[in-house]
C-alpha cells in the first residue's frame, strides 16, 4: 500500500515536473523572445531618434541654405527606415520647411526688388532729367571752360544713369527710354559715353547696320556694362578694343581688352548669369554687388540677343561677343552725297541734315525708281491735269499744284529747261548742286544702281507727288457731281 | 515714311570731341563760313567729322548751321573744327557782308505777276 501510495506520489511528481519543465522551457522562450522584440524596438526608437536629430541638423538647414539651387539633399541616416511611413513623413516635412524657405525668400525677393526698383526709377528720371539740363547748357554756353565743365558733369552723370538703370532692368524694370533706331556705331558710341574709362575705347569699324529702335538702349546698356567691364579690368594704359561686324544672320559686337581675363570659375558663373535662365536674387549678389553680367543676361533674355565671354582675347583678356539677330536690325545706308537729295526728296524735301539715312530694308529698288513709281495711282489725275494745263492757257483760272504739276510733265521731256507759267512768272526749280557733282564724282557708298538714276527725277517726282497730293485734297473737297475735274472753281 | 532723325542724347559730346572742350584755334565765330577742302581724304577721320565734312560738300556753311545740321552744341562743334582746319579738311572764312536787298520795282512786279494769276 504504502508502496503504491509512493509511486503515485513519484508519478504525480514527475508528470509535474514535466508540466513544470515545459512551462519553464516556454517562459524562457517568450522571454527571450520578448526580449529581442524588446531590443529591437529599442534599437528602431533610437534609429528614429537619431534620424529625427538628423533631420534638425542637416536635413533642415541643407534645405534652408540650397534656395532654389538643384543640390542632392541629404537622405536617411539609416537605410533600414527606406520606405517606411516614418520615413515617408521626415520627407514631407523637409518638403515642406523647403517650400516654405523658398516662399520667403521669393517674397523678400520680390520687396527689394520692388522697393529697389521704385527707388531707382526715380533716380534714373532725375538723371535724365539732369541730362537734358545739361545738354540745354552746352547749347546755350559757347565758353570752352564752362563746356570743359559741363563735359565733366555730363559724363559723371551718364554713369549715373547707367547704374540706376542697370539695377532697375536686374528688379525687372524696363530699361526705360525709347530710341530711334540708330547705326550701330552710334549705339556702341553711346554705350561708351556711359563709362569711366571711354577714352580708352576704341572702335574700328564702321558697318552699315542700325539696331531697331526698340532694341536701341537695352542694347547700348548691355554693351555699356561689357566695356565697363573690360575698361575695370585691364590696366590703365590699355586700350579697348572694339569691332562691328556683320554676320550671317546678325550682327557681332566684339570687345577685346588687354586685362588680366577670368578663370574656369569665374567663366563658368558669367556665362550662367549671361545666360538668364534664372531669376536673379538681388541679396545673393556678391559683396560689392556685381551687377553687370546679371543685367546682360536679363537683357538679353528679353531682347533675344546673346552673349557670350567664354573666348579669350589675342590681346589677354576677355572677348566679350555680343550678338545681335537680323530681328534687332534694320538697314542703314552710309550713302554719299549723291543718294542725298533722292532720300530726301522721298522723304521730307526740308530735312536735308542727315547724311547718313536710316530706312527699312523694306525700301526696294522700285521706291527708289521714279520710272518704276509712275504707273502708280497719282497717274490718273496726271491726264486731267494736262488738260487743266491747256484750259489755264485759254485763260482760266488756275490752280497752283495744277501748274506744278503740269510743270513736272514739261519738265520729264526737257529736264533743262523750266519754262514759266501761264502767268509769265519764271519757273523755280530746287538747285541741285549737291547732285551734279555726285553725278560726276564716285559714288562710293551708292547703295543701288537704280538709285543712281533716283536723284535726276527727284525733284520732279516730289513736285508731282505734292501736286497729286493737293489734287487729291481739293477733289475730296469739290462737291460738284458733275464736274468732271471736281475741282474746278465754280 | 518719317524721316529719322537722329539721336541726340544717345552718344554724349565728350565722346564726340575725345573730352577735349577747347578748339585748337580761336578762329570760330558762329558766323563763320566754313568751305571743305574736296582733296583731303576722309580716312581716319571720326564719324563726326565725316558728317560735317559731307555737309559742307555742297558749299559754304556758317558754324551755327553745322552745328545745327550735326545735332551738337557750337561749342562741340567748334572743337571738330579747329581739328578739321588743322588736318586742312576745311578752310574757313569770314561772313559774306549782308546782300543787297532787292529794289521795290522788282519785287512790285512780282507781286503784280501773282495778283495776275490768282
Amino acid at each position: 500500500m504504502t508502496q503504491h501510495i509512493s509511486e503515485v506520489v513519484f508519478w504525480c511528481l514527475a508528470a509535474g515536473m514535466l508540466v513544470v519543465s515545459v512551462l519553464l522551457l516556454r517562459q524562457r522562450q517568450m522571454t527571450t523572445g520578448l526580449r529581442k522584440h524588446n531590443a529591437a524596438l529599442e534599437s528602431s526608437l533610437r534609429a528614429r531618434d537619431e534620424e529625427a536629430r538628423h533631420l534638425v541638423e542637416i536635413r533642415l538647414p541643407a534645405a534652408a541654405d540650397s534656395g532654389h539651387q538643384a543640390l542632392p539633399a541629404p537622405g536617411l541616416l539609416d537605410e533600414q527606415l527606406t520606405g517606411t511611413a516614418y520615413a515617408w513623413h521626415l520627407q514631407k516635412a523637409t518638403e515642406l520647411f523647403a517650400g516654405a524657405v523658398d516662399k520667403a525668400q521669393a517674397r523678400a525677393d520680390q520687396s527689394a526688388k520692388a522697393a529697389l526698383k521704385a527707388s531707382m526709377r526715380a533716380l534714373q528720371g532725375l538723371a535724365h532729367e539732369q541730362q537734358l539740363a545739361i545738354s540745354g547748357m552746352q547749347d546755350r554756353h559757347d565758353n570752352p571752360d564752362v563746356l570743359r565743365d559741363l563735359l565733366e558733369i555730363d559724363h559723371a552723370n551718364s554713369q549715373f544713369g547707367r547704374r540706376a538703370q542697370a539695377i532697375a532692368v536686374l528688379c525687372g524694370s524696363w530699361p526705360g527710354r525709347q530710341r530711334a533706331a540708330s547705326p550701330l556705331l552710334d549705339v556702341v558710341r553711346g554705350a561708351t559715353s556711359r563709362i569711366r574709362d571711354y577714352r580708352r575705347v576704341r572702335v574700328h569699324t564702321q558697318v552699315d547696320i542700325a539696331v531697331a529702335s526698340r532694341a536701341v538702349e537695352p542694347v547700348v546698356l548691355a554693351v555699356a556694362e561689357l566695356l565697363d567691364n573690360a575698361a575695370r579690368h585691364s590696366q590703365p594704359n590699355t586700350t579697348v578694343e572694339v569691332n562691328l561686324q556683320p554676320a550671317h544672320n546678325g550682327a557681332c559686337v566684339v570687345i577685346d581688352d588687354a586685362g588680366v581675363g577670368m578663370d574656369g570659375q569665374e567663366v563658368e558663373r558669367a556665362g550662367r548669369l549671361l545666360s538668364g535662365r534664372r531669376s536673379v536674387d538681388v541679396s545673393r549678389l556678391a559683396d560689392p554687388p556685381q551687377f553687370g553680367f546679371a543685367v546682360i543676361g536679363v537683357l538679353a533674355t528679353r531682347y533675344g540677343f546673346s552673349v557670350s565671354v567664354d573666348t579669350r582675347s589675342p590681346y589677354g583678356g576677355v572677348r566679350a561677343v555680343l550678338f545681335l539677330p537680323s530681328v534687332l536690325l534694320t538697314h542703314v545706308t552710309d550713302e554719299g552725297p549723291g543718294a542725298l537729295p533722292a532720300v530726301i526728296s522721298h522723304a521730307a524735301p526740308l530735312v536735308g541734315a542727315a547724311s547718313e539715312t536710316i530706312h527699312n530694308q523694306a525700301i526696294s529698288p522700285a521706291d527708289l525708281d521714279p520710272a518704276a513709281a509712275r504707273p502708280s495711282p497719282p497717274r490718273a489725275p496726271a491726264g486731267r491735269t494736262d488738260n487743266a494745263g491747256r484750259t489755264d492757257n485759254a485763260g482760266r483760272t488756275e490752280h497752283a499744284g495744277r501748274t506744278e504739276h503740269a510743270a513736272h510733265d514739261e519738265a520729264a521731256e526737257e529736264p533743262i529747261v523750266h519754262g514759266s507759267t501761264a502767268g509769265g512768272l519764271p519757273k523755280r526749280r530746287r538747285r541741285q548742286p549737291i547732285r551734279d557733282r555726285a553725278a560726276t564724282g564716285a559714288t562710293p557708298a551708292a547703295p543701288l544702281p537704280a538709285a543712281e538714276e533716283a536723284p535726276a527725277r527727284s525733284a520732279e517726282e516730289t513736285a508731282r507727288r505734292m501736286g497729286a497730293f493737293a489734287r487729291g485734297t481739293r477733289s475730296g473737297r469739290a462737291t460738284a457731281p458733275n464736274d468732271e475735274e471736281g475741282n474746278s472753281p465754280a | 515714311m518719317t524721316p529719322p532723325r537722329r539721336e541726340r542724347g544717345l552718344v554724349r559730346p565728350y565722346v564726340v570731341t575725345g573730352g577735349r572742350a577747347y578748339p585748337t584755334r580761336n578762329i570760330f565765330d558762329l558766323v563763320t563760313l566754313v568751305i571743305a577742302q574736296h582733296d583731303r581724304p576722309l580716312s581716319g577721320l571720326g564719324p563726326e567729322p565725316r558728317r560735317l565734312m559731307e555737309l559742307c560738300r555742297g558749299g559754304a556753311l556758317s558754324v551755327a548751321e553745322v552745328a545745327g545740321h550735326l545735332g551738337l552744341p557750337v561749342s562741340v562743334t567748334k572743337v571738330l573744327l579747329g581739328d578739321l582746319v588743322d588736318s586742312g579738311h576745311i578752310v574757313t572764312r569770314a561772313p559774306i557782308p549782308e546782300a543787297q536787298l532787292p529794289e521795290s520795282q522788282l519785287l512790285q512786279e512780282v507781286l503784280d505777276g501773282l495778283r495776275a494769276r490768282l
